[in-house]
């Protein structure tokens, strides 16, 4: 870390071209104007998202916000860099540990379900201001040993304290969507343990919450009438299946987990 | 170059020149100016970007493109570069669609371009001397240290390869003589070669070698380099996973079924054997030692 942060800070020579030694992992997804680079260089590995239009550079200013609202009271140093140019790029440390795929299913992940969850709760609710990470899925983890690690901020915006719970409701959907295989059809050991989470989720919140009473139909609300504050760039329905998801499914789930 | 921004266009087709990090003083020069995302988006983080354009169409669309979204460090070239600048050194060559260029050289038979003939030169075929005209035009133009990218398409190397030959052929048959027949040996040499050059996986390294480049760094692209979703670098083919890249441009079931039978064959040549060399298209990135 502290060599990366060594290199990040050095001043860069006024006319030297570097050929960077990357890797495109992602280009314009959800027409998000940004391409996600993973860099090689002699010691390091990090990661680089750059802009290719205005509403990229702002999307990734926010992203540094994100970051910057989550680790600036963590333990963990998470150095991340932005460089404003004409377009902006925000360097990223790559982090190791165990990471998810994003059609990660709920079968085989539940320890690591309820530990976020427990994460969650604890580091939301420790925050003076309260903000929601937009796109809260099991592939945006990074869990070692020691830590959690929590990357890609772009949808990253603040809110009220009233929503507390969105983030884990609308990871749990997701997992439920690759769960069923887009069937929203769960055999009861599945049931069982989203019910288990959503009372782990609800214990000591307060009476105020907006989410946790109809905790699906309400997060899709939540999304739906909010939605400029997510930064999307394209028709929210093919970005969150939450948004586009039907209201008799998200009914169901919620009896499922509140009955 | 640190302006307000007052457009939304989005460059993200020009991905590729994110491999190479720019800098604000650097002077570039854009051949054939074939993408206009690439040519903006290298003009909005370089201090000046010089675009030798062949033909007038192009000309004035780009042109009217710049006016657009305001892009005033640019200036065009279309006559024959040397001239205009003799001296003048560059940071960085930007040659999209490579091999599409090369082909236009080869159907003139002269330089649209570059002001040398591609035809390898005669009793120029060691292995080590064996140059493209214009590559060397662009090893003088570039500064040292500068840096040259190029992009293709992978199936246009046959085709060049085709027409490459046949300039070999008709230029030992039409000027056939006694001495000439003597050299046998050597016209069937260069033929050898440029197959070497055009059709294995090292051969493009290897011409760029032999023309003064050394850092060469090659990255297959997919799904073409026209508007790259998934670069990986070819040094690194080990620790880079590929997922196929989604075709969002087919509907209909029959195109989904192909596109899926596709998938599943992309799985196997790239993921499972690893014979990234059949890739779609590919970049090259080198530096002009220095």
């Amino acid at each position: 870390m502290v060599s990366l942060a060594r290199l990040l800070l050095q001043p860069e020579k006024p006319h030297d071209i570097t050929i960077m030694l990357c890797e495109l992992i992602t280009n314009n997804t959800h027409n998000n104007n940004i391409a996600l680079y993973k860099c090689y260089n002699a010691n390091n590995v990090f990661y680089r998202k750059a802009a290719f239009s205005n509403w990229g550079n702002k999307i990734i200013e926010n992203e540094k916000k994100g970051y910057e609202w989550f680790y600036n009271d963590s333990e963990t140093l998470i150095e991340t860099r932005l460089k404003k140019r004409y377009f902006y790029e925000l360097v990223i440390p790559q982090f190791k540990g165990r990471k998810f795929s994003s059609d990660s299913i709920i079968s085989g992940n539940e320890e690591t379900i309820e530990m976020i969850i427990d994460y969650y709760k604890d580091r939301w609710s420790t925050k003076d201001v309260f903000a929601i990470h937009g796109d809260l899925a099991l592939c945006n983890f990074v869990i070692d040993d020691k830590n959690i690690k929590l990357v890609d901020w772009e949808h990253f915006h603040y809110s009220d304290k009233e929503y507390f719970g969105y983030d884990i409701i609308n990871m749990l959907f997701i997992l439920i969507y690759h769960e069923s295989k887009r069937t929203f059809s769960l055999n009861k050991r599945n049931r069982d343990f989203l019910r288990k989470c959503y009372i782990q989720l609800i214990e000591g919140v307060v009476d105020s919450n907006k989410i946790l009473e109809k905790p699906f139909q309400n997060a899709k609300n939540y999304l739906l009438k909010f939605k400029d504050r997510f930064l999307i760039n394209t028709n929210i329905y093919d970005k969150f299946v939450l948004s586009g998801s039907p209201p008799s499914v998200l009914e169901y789930f919620d009896s499922i987990v509140t009955k | 170059m640190l302006t307000p921004q007052h457009n939304y266009a989005n460059l993200s087709s020009a991905v590729g020149l994110g491999l190479i990090g720019f800098n604000e003083e650097d002077i570039v020069l854009d051949y054939g100016c074939m993408f206009f995302d690439s040519f903006v988006y290298a003009s909005r983080l370089c201090k000046k970007i010089v675009g030798i354009i062949p033909s007038s169409g192009r000309y004035n669309t780009l042109q009217k493109r710049l006016v657009e979204e305001g892009v005033k460090n640019y200036e065009f070239v279309n006559t024959n570069y040397k001239e205009r600048h003799s001296g003048e050194k560059v940071d960085c060559v930007i040659i999209n669609c490579f091999l599409e260029q090369l082909l236009t050289e080869i159907k003139h038979d002269k330089s649209v371009f570059f002001g040398n003939k591609t035809r390898p030169k005669k009793n120029d075929n060691s292995p080590e001397k064996i140059s493209i005209g214009f590559l060397k035009t662009v090893f003088n133009v570039l500064r040292p240290g500068g840096t040259l990218y190029l992009s293709y398409a992978n199936k246009l190397r046959i085709s060049i390869l085709f027409q490459l030959s046949m300039l070999e052929i008709m230029s030992f048959f039409f000027s056939y003589n006694l001495r000439k027949g003597m050299g046998f040996v050597s016209f069937v040499k260069k033929i050898c070669l440029l197959f070497y050059y055009l059709l294995s996986q090292k051969g493009l390294e290897k011409l760029l070698k032999a023309n003064g480049f050394v850092d060469i760094e090659k990255y297959a692209v997919f799904p073409d380099h026209k508007y790259p979703l998934k670069i990986i670098p070819f040094s690194k083919l080990d620790e880079c996973s590929y997922e196929p890249v989604p075709d969002t441009s087919r509907e209909g079931s029959l195109r989904r079924i192909s596109a899926g039978v596709k998938r599943r064959v992309d799985r196997i040549i790239f993921n499972k054997l690893k014979l990234f060399g059949l890739s779609r298209s590919f970049i090259i990135t080198a530096r002009k030692a220095s």
